[in-house]
């Protein structure tokens, strides 16, 4: 119990994945305008997120660890992604239409979304067990939806602001991702503060 | 320098045997999970504009082309954007008669120009419509009048709308009366009218009384009931001191437009907006 508050803590809160560790940044910019788009993007990296890890764990710890081939880590865990979300895009679409409808079309956009990839390598880093890895993988993407939600709701504060022409668009989103990303170094420390 | 050869031929083997077992696993799923696209709904997809505006009322083309497929819609007529072709195009692919379309067009029904109308009070604040609507219903003296910041411009993906002098603008050449400024406008003065060369419309949506609506817009309709009463085919009705043109009635005589004292009523619809046009004339000067 201790272990999975402090991996979700630190995987929501401290580490997050777009505020602290800086991944994801493109779909994080492109896809917060609305909340709709927010929430479709967040259930289906949270989704790939717990896939991909049942995955790529085993691949790591069984066939790459025993024959010492550890450094080819990120060339195989980009190919075993990208399968993983074409099959996973056919069968969805064909078992569950409204899921699919759902998330359909940003799941082609997480084949080579950096979030996931990161996280897959963060957990191998680690050296989590195999049911802490998925527990990362699960903080990481709630920490992702927290703050695709958050900075969507500054968006839209900001749509209605009145910009200077020259900030208009991605320097004043950017500058907001910033802030937004600083208030999160607030978190620092909590962890040995709460649990050392 | 000694080059072992296992150790390039080891991640080699491991790598394209992985490769080799996701392109299996892909192959294999793909074969037994394929859906099965219904090849009407692409042949009618692909007659559709593509512009996925809306405006028949589903989702997209993709959408409207899947339903019309499967039979559980029957009208033919509802893409607003491609029109009379495209209903009848799409009509012939189904083996149905076609459905007129009445092609229509948004319209603005506001003249209230800067020199018609005055400020009640400057307004300072962040500069949208909607915004500007929720302080006292706007600056304008008409508060049923177009506040002219341009919410329905900035909706519009088909650079339909234009702000001049101080109120919105449709040109028809580009509208495809997709709908999405009707819903934007916080004040509800555009409507989608039959598109016709002499369209003939009260552009005005004031319902205050004559006295007030004059002081306000001095293009209001003060409901003097002279077009009424002039009207051939009686397509001119007063509802809440507000003249309003029937447009199946209307014939386009243009008798009522000469008559109305506020010239509160507009015949013909507008073309692009008048900068362009005086722009080019300055590129004529200056060649």
């Amino acid at each position: 119990m201790k272990t999975f508050l402090i991996i979700m803590l630190s995987m929501v809160l401290i580490d997050n994945l777009v505020l602290s560790r800086f991944l994801g940044i493109c779909s994080f910019l492109g896809l917060t305008k609305s909340l709709k788009n927010a929430m479709g993007m967040s259930i289906a990296v949270i989704f790939v997120m717990l896939v991909a890890t049942a995955v790529t764990y085993p691949i790591y710890w069984n066939i790459l660890e025993p024959v010492n081939l550890g450094y080819l880590q990120t060339v195989v865990f980009i190919l075993v992604i990208a399968a993983v979300v074409q099959v996973l895009e056919a069968i969805i679409r064909k078992t569950f239409p409204p899921l699919y409808e759902a998330m359909g079309i940003y799941l082609p956009l997480i084949t080579t979304n950096c979030a996931i990839l990161g996280v897959m390598l963060i957990n191998i880093q680690e050296i989590y067990n195999f049911s802490n890895a998925m527990m990362s993988s699960l903080g990481a993407g709630v920490g992702y939806t927290l703050a695709m939600f958050l900075f969507t709701g500054v968006r839209e504060k900001m749509e209605k602001a009145d910009i200077p022409p020259f900030m208009e668009g991605l320097p004043s989103t950017l500058m907001a991702a910033s802030i937004v990303s600083v208030s999160f170094m607030g978190f620092k420390g909590v962890i040995e503060n709460l649990f050392g | 320098m000694f080059l072992e050869i296992n150790a390039i031929l080891i991640p080699a083997a491991v790598g394209a045997g992985i490769a080799l077992v996701c392109g299996v696993i892909i192959i294999l799923v793909f074969r037994f999970f394929s859906v099965e696209v219904d090849p009407l709904a692409e042949t009618l997809e692909n007659i559709f504009p593509g512009a996925n505006c809306g405006g028949c009322g589903y989702s997209g083309c993709a959408a409207y082309a899947a339903v019309l497929a499967d039979g559980t819609e029957k009208n033919t007529g509802l893409c607003t954007a491609g029109g009379q072709d495209v209903a009848s195009a799409i009509a012939t692919e189904l083996g149905v008669a076609a459905e007129t379309v009445v092609p229509v067009v948004a319209n603005v029904f506001c003249q209230g120009t800067c020199d018609k109308t005055h400020e009640r009070y400057h307004y300072t604040g962040t500069p949208h419509c909607a915004s500007a609507s929720g302080l006292f219903s706007g600056p304008n003296s008409c508060t049923y009048g177009c506040l002219g910041f341009g919410d329905c411009v900035s909706v519009c993906e088909f650079n339909a709308l234009y702000i001049e002098d101080g109120i919105a603008k449709v040109n028809h050449n580009n509208c495809v009366a997709c709908g999405k400024c009707v819903a934007a406008c916080p004040k509800h003065l555009i409507r989608l009218i039959p598109k016709h060369e002499l369209a003939t419309n009260v552009t005005c949506s004031n319902h205050w009384p004559a006295r007030v609506a004059m002081k306000a817009c001095k293009a209001a309709c003060i409901a003097c009931r002279r077009c009424v009463k002039e009207c051939p085919v009686d397509a001119i009705t007063i509802e809440d001191n507000l003249a309003v043109i029937d447009q199946m009635k209307c014939i386009h005589c243009g008798k009522c437009v000469s008559l109305c004292p506020t010239k509160a009523i507009r015949q013909g619809l507008l073309d692009g907006p008048k900068i362009e046009a005086l722009q080019k004339e300055k590129e004529a000067e200056a060649s």
